[in-house]
């Protein structure tokens, strides 16, 4: 047991969007914590940041980082394509490890990662952090307890906001990969079973630039589970009334809902219609809770030698069922989901 | 007063007596004569509503001049031969759905039907619910602009007795046909791929019926839309009917109807009422608007809004379902034609 006075320390990897999330949840809100360095290529920027919260350690290469004794544990932000190298030479130099999303494009590569992971006999935790969403926590809690009963229809809308850039779409890894995935963690959370099956389905129905790219921006994805139930994905990149992240699941004793998130409460009823607010707009308002509750987490599989929720087998799951549901859209054909074994 | 319209009905089960309850309320319309082999049955229930010409043998309401038009309401296997003959009579049809019991006989029905001087109406209500009717009223005004995003939910509240799914033509023509149509109905763009399973997790007879109890049907459409229907023949919690269409400009979204909406909060928590428990009651309204739309057509000489091609492209959906399944491939609707 590590001496509970003693905070855990903390090096983040990559200051981009969602590393500037988890550096200031760990500074305000997990007091087991503290962000003792910080690494990025943009050196100047990270500097930035840095003085803004007062911590010393700035770098340019990570490995400073990872070779740093004073450190315990990293959370790695920086691109996907650089995360299985980082988790080897963390895992490696006995640092605990919180890795974004999805953990590679390629599942080869996460397979030897989570290897040296096991070898090391260090924590992994993935940033599936609707995990932690108070709404969806409490529908898995609804079905752990059986109020439910059994599972037989998952229902889940995860709709964006707004296109993004080419630019992030060219290196996204596809609808699947990038953003699907988040929903396949969890119907495999909620159904509490895997996938034996998969077919996806794609359309280019916003910008046609996505087509250009391979990719698409409105899909259709139903998994079907080894226990017989059926999960139902629906995605689109734009919604122009904001970020529609809605789950049922249907179950042999009823039916439970979780909807949107707003802003108020307040309806406002006029000559012409009744009105309410719209979804909160983007993902860093809507799950601005679960990022810190993920990471209080971490931090407490840290301190108390626990293991974590969402595990480096989770995270190598949802990348394979994301790679078969591109080759399905792909191919226009149902794919059973093999090499499950890892 | 002699009424405008002379209506016989074919076939008293359950849709039979519904539709003619609904008849009755019709000032225009007059119930002539109701035709089935169980007519001491009929007989003694209709006698209530003063109709009291009940006969055995339906092809002599076809050969009663003064009848004007026929509502189908036997049971599937009969609607080909029936229609064929109230067509041949020249009587406007208003038929249940399915139009027919398979592909086959869909189609030489529908060649059959063509240049046919009558009014034929397939019996797809939701066409004519006020929930369901408002969607699409949204979607032709272009308040959502392009449709992305069809997502249907259809639960029963209870597993059908197993020898009605035996006749039933499988869940895909007797539960999904109405999801089917309304998907057509309102994305503007016909289906060009289907994708369909099926699973057994309520009652294993309905495996050696050959049937599903929980199923999905995924659609393609020409339009690039992706429409996704999930059902189930048994909610715990009753009758649950719900739409959603994403589109560029926004998002429709239907609830349940519900017997009240009296909401009722404890300690414990906030209980509402549960949907509205079956067809019977959450579809009433629109049993009578669909037949007072198919009289006013005859009427006004207008064209019926679900039609036999309706009819037939819901079952060669239907049937893409089924081979989808069979095959677990998706299946292009036009290899079908």
């Amino acid at each position: 047991m590590i001496n509970v006075i003693s905070k855990v320390k903390v090096g983040i990897i990559g200051m981009g969007r969602i590393g500037k999330i988890h550096a200031e949840n760990i500074l305000k809100e997990i007091p087991e914590a503290e962000v003792v360095s910080i690494a990025d290529i943009e050196v100047n920027k990270a500097k930035e940041l840095a003085s803004k919260w007062d911590i010393k350690k700035i770098f340019a290469d990570p490995r400073e980082i990872i070779n740093d004794p004073k450190i315990d544990a990293v959370v790695i932000c920086a691109p996907t394509n650089t995360h299985s190298d980082l988790i080897i030479e963390s895992a490696k130099a006995g640092k605990h490890i919180f890795c974004e999303k999805p953990i590679d494009f390629d599942l080869n590569r996460i397979k030897t990662a989570l290897k040296v992971v096991e070898e090391a006999g260090v924590k992994l935790q993935i940033g599936f952090n609707r995990r932690f969403d108070h709404n969806f926590k409490k529908i898995h809690q609804l079905v752990e307890s059986d109020q439910l009963g059994n599972v037989h229809i998952i229902n889940i809308t995860s709709r964006d906001p707004d296109l993004p850039s080419m630019e992030y779409l060219r290196s996204s890894g596809g609808i699947f990969m990038d953003m699907t995935i988040h929903d396949f963690d969890m119907a495999r959370y909620l159904a509490n079973d895997e996938v034996e099956e998969i077919y996806a389905a794609g359309s280019v129905l916003i910008d046609p630039k996505v087509k250009e790219i391979g990719d698409y921006d409105t899909a259709i994805s139903i998994l079907k589970f080894k226990n017989g139930a059926t999960c139902i994905i629906d995605n689109s990149r734009k919604a122009v009334y904001g970020y529609d992240q809605r789950i049922e699941v249907f179950g042999s004793k009823g039916s439970a809902t979780a909807y949107n998130d707003t802003p108020t409460n307040v309806i406002v009823s006029k000559e012409n219609a009744v009105c309410m607010d719209k979804p909160l707009y983007f993902f860093l308002e809507r799950y601005k809770e679960s990022f810190v509750q993920e990471m209080k987490d971490f931090i407490n599989c840290v301190i108390r030698d626990e293991k974590p929720i969402v595990s480096g087998i989770d995270g190598f799951k949802a990348a394979l069922i994301a790679s078969f549901a591109l080759k399905s859209a792909k191919e226009r054909k149902p794919i059973k989901i093999t090499d499950e074994s890892i | 007063m002699k009424k405008e319209i002379r209506i016989g009905v074919i076939g008293a089960g359950r849709m039979g007596r519904i539709h003619t309850q609904n008849l009755l309320k019709m000032q225009e319309v007059e119930v002539k004569a109701i035709a089935d082999p169980r007519v001491e049955d009929t007989k003694k229930w209709a006698s209530s509503f003063e109709i009291t010409d009940i006969r055995s043998e339906w092809r002599s309401v076809l050969d009663d001049p003064e009848i004007d038009a026929v509502v189908v309401t036997a049971p599937t296997k009969f609607h080909f031969e029936i229609i064929k003959a109230a067509a041949t009579k020249g009587k406007h049809i208003f038929t249940e759905k399915p139009l027919s019991h398979d592909l086959e006989s869909t189609k030489e029905l529908l060649h059959f039907l063509e240049g046919k001087n009558v009014k034929i109406q397939v019996g797809f209500n939701r066409r004519f619910d006020h929930n369901y009717r408002k969607v699409k009223d949204l979607i032709v005004s272009d308040e959502i602009g392009e449709i992305h995003i069809i997502k249907t939910t259809t639960r029963d509240p209870d597993l059908p007795d197993i020898e009605f799914v035996k006749n039933s033509g499988g869940i895909f023509f007797d539960f999904f046909i109405h999801d089917f149509d309304y998907i057509r109905f309102i994305a503007n763009s016909e289906v060009e791929e289907v994708y369909a399973g099926g699973s057994v997790l309520w009652d294993p007879k309905m495996q050696e019926a050959g049937d599903y109890d929980t199923a999905f049907v995924s659609l393609k459409m020409k339009s690039g839309a992706l429409g996704i229907i999930n059902a189930s023949r048994k909610a715990i919690y009753g009758y649950d009917q719900r739409v959603e269409v994403f589109g560029s400009k926004g998002n429709i979204l239907t609830s349940n109807d519900r017997e009240t909406n009296v909401e009722v909060k404890t300690k414990d928590g906030i209980v509402i009422d549960k949907p509205l428990q079956d067809f019977q009651h959450r579809y009433i309204d629109s049993f009578l608007e669909e037949l007072h739309d198919f009289v006013k057509c005859i009427i006004e000489d207008k064209m019926p809004s679900a039609k036999p091609k309706d009819g037939y492209e819901a079952i060669l959906i239907a049937e893409a379902a089924k081979i989808s399944t069979q095959f677990n491939k998706p299946v292009f609707i036009d290899n079908l034609r």
